[in-house]
């Protein structure tokens, strides 16, 4: 991990449980809000793309409350069955040094970002649905946010 | 990953609530309260005596008339609060759980969800607890109603296996009727329910509802003292067919939960991948400590029995025991070392019957916490109800498989159970999903769904030794249960 401003707290390779999933999700999203907001404060994004990583990195601290108020009111101990098939490696996004980054360097590290956690809500999404549909639903959503950012990403690159 | 933090290490030497304050009890014995995966002491607990018992429903006794008076929308209004406070301390009501008890922090969040559940449809109090009433109902102009009132001080003895939510099956509904409450927690697990307490200390008017901490003297004193008018009780089929015939002798009402022993039935046409998903958190959820866990695996039919067992073997080797701390454990330890030695005390038994070992969870060691009361995934096959792993609560992760020719040899086995907690079938057919559901005499049935945890706006209880009383727990059972009907037949001349 070389971008310890940023870094992904989790230490664990895979998601067995409800709440392993949810702390996971977490971590991405304080990951995309820290990486968002400290390009914009070190003056690496500027201008229009300043504009969107400041836009997005509201987006994501607000998913992170939403995660939160999901892990809270959507779980249901009834359904709390073992969960098998989440590699969390394969959406830990490679992060680099801000420092080393310039900005066209720095929206593909955003699109990184932002393609690992489609990637990771879109699957995860299966696997929710047939345990928490209205996680499933929520997940959904949020894959579908990430890939709207990679289109903006993408847009200005 | 990283634990969880906790929310404290040590909780310290726990008090009573009485009348809105917390008192220190007359008793000087204490016992220490462990950390089942560490095995460390977290706090400790004192054995109160039957005056400090008395105290507590004198108290209760002396606020009843001024909360029984506090209309209904105001007394709903309290239950909002509480409700409110309890999301606000909802994720330390869950990490405590996990530390005193050793459920993961999953079911521990899921079991503070299912608490603040009946808060909230406790403070439906308006509607739940309207009575009725007929115009000319005694005769021409005169008219007959009936009047649902509250009755007095009420009180809990709580079981250990789930520290927060058993105490609200009773006490939203008790106190939003318009009685006062007394809880006692499990002596193995007070602290959680001691910080429930704590948090909504400021909640009500002093009296309304307290704490006493304890063992049997206080479970005695509250059943035999003339201030209290019901017992709500959940814990083992012994225990619960003594409180209830103690109730009775002292004239209360009682509801006393027992103990299960509750099959799982899977027919050759179940979704084989989410049948044995579900049966594994029925079976291992909570260390198999749910008075609604599966304990019996019943496969129908050869094919049925090919199908699901070496996928659900799998699938419990895969189970990873932990400290509920750590959020990617699947199975904690189970609650105490008693506890530890009696489930060992059913394995070894099993063997001795000629059961067939095929998962020994008996040797696990889970690293940095060697000295906890762990036990991994067990199961044994060759099993027959005759045997003693068949008919007995082991309240453990222990799967007995007893294979049956057909459905209705299974709802034989099942229903000459003396336990009548929960059962529930695998299957995609309708008919046998009906049979299931028409012949079997449990409390709870699940269809494709392994844990029969009745939502807090329906009634929770067994059948047969898994219940003794009339009234469940929750929903309009429980307003019915706190609350008398009282006829009025007006006539005005």
């Amino acid at each position: 991990m070389v971008y310890d401003e940023a870094s992904l707290e989790c230490e664990f390779e895979e998601c067995r449980t409800f709440g392993s999933v949810i702390r996971f999700a977490l971590d991405l999203e304080i990951t995309a809000t820290s990486f968002y907001e400290q390009a914009k404060n070190k003056g690496i994004a500027k201008g229009p793309v300043s504009d969107i990583f400041t836009s997005f990195a509201k987006d994501h601290a607000k998913r992170k409350d939403l995660l939160e108020h999901t892990r809270r009111e959507k779980l249901n101990e009834m359904i709390l069955e073992p969960i098998s098939e989440i590699d969390n490696t394969k959406y830990k996004p490679e992060l680099q040094l801000l420092d080393r980054l310039d900005e066209k360097n720095v929206l593909n590290q955003a699109i990184e970002i932002e393609e690992k956690a489609a990637a990771f809500f879109s699957d995860t999404s299966v696997v929710a649905k047939s345990l928490l549909a209205e996680v499933a639903r929520i997940f959904i959503k949020m894959a579908k946010e990430n890939q709207e950012k990679i289109s903006k990403l993408k847009s200005v690159q | 990953m990283a634990l969880l933090p906790e929310v404290k290490k040590d909780y310290g030497k726990l008090k009573n609530f009485v009348n809105g304050e917390w008192i220190e009890p007359e008793t000087t014995k204490y016992i220490d309260v462990e950390n089942p995966a560490t095995t460390g002491k977290i706090g400790e607990l004192p054995f109160s005596t039957k005056e400090d018992t008395i105290k507590a429903i004198e108290a209760a006794n002396e606020a009843w008339m001024e909360w029984r008076e506090t209309p209904p929308i105001t007394r709903a209004r309290y239950m909002f609060k509480a409700k409110n406070i309890m999301e606000d301390h909802f994720e330390n009501i869950a990490r405590i759980m996990t530390q005193e008890m050793g459920k993961n922090i999953d079911e521990a969040r899921g079991e503070t969800r299912r608490s603040i559940e009946n808060v909230e449809t406790a403070a439906g109090v308006t509607s739940l607890m309207m009575g009725y009433n007929l115009e000319d109902g005694a005769a021409a102009n005169i008219d007959e109603e009936a009047i649902i009132t509250p009755l007095g001080t009420f009180g809990a003895i709580a079981p250990f296996n789930f520290p927060a939510m058993i105490p609200f099956w009773f006490w939203p509904y008790a106190v939003a009727t318009g009685n006062t409450y007394i809880v006692k927690p499990s002596k193995q697990v007070p602290i959680t329910w001691n910080y429930i307490m704590e948090i909504l200390q400021d909640v009500f008017p002093p009296g309304v509802l307290s704490i006493v901490n304890g063992s049997h003297e206080v479970a005695d004193a509250l059943m035999e003292h003339p201030g209290i008018k019901g017992i709500s009780f959940v814990g083992s089929t012994p225990v619960a067919k003594y409180i209830y015939r103690h109730c009775a002798e002292n004239g209360k009402r009682v509801q006393a939960q027992g103990g299960a022993k509750n099959s799982l039935v899977v027919m050759e046409d179940a979704v084989m991948d989410r049948t044995v998903a579900n049966m594994l958190a029925s079976f291992y959820g909570c260390t198999g400590q749910r008075c609604l866990a599966g304990a019996n695996l019943v496969p129908v039919g050869q094919k049925a029995y090919d199908a699901v067992l070496p996928k659900f073997i799998e699938g419990a080797k895969k189970i990873r025991v932990g400290y509920g701390l750590n959020e990617t454990t699947n199975m904690g330890p189970v609650v105490s070392g008693d506890a530890k030695k009696k489930i060992l005390g059913y394995i070894e038994k099993g063997v001795e019957e000629g059961a067939k070992l095929v998962l020994d969870g008996r040797d696990i060691k889970v690293p940095g916490y060697e000295k906890g009361y762990f036990i991994g995934p067990t199961l044994f096959e060759d099993v027959t109800p005759d045997m003693t792993i068949a008919k007995e609560e082991i309240f453990g992760p222990v799967v007995a498989v007893i294979p049956q020719d057909t459905l209705d040899d299974a709802i034989e086995m099942i229903n000459s159970s003396n336990f009548g907690n929960a059962a529930s079938i695998y299957t995609q057919n309708g008919r046998w999903a009906r049979d299931f559901r028409y012949y079997l005499n449990v409390g709870n049935l699940g269809i494709n769904i392994g844990i029969v945890a009745a939502m807090s706006y329906f009634p929770f209880a067994g059948y047969k030794d898994s219940f003794f009383g009339d009234m469940h727990g929750q929903g309009k059972d429980a307003i019915n249960f706190f609350t008398d009907r009282k006829v009025v037949i007006m006539r005005w001349f």
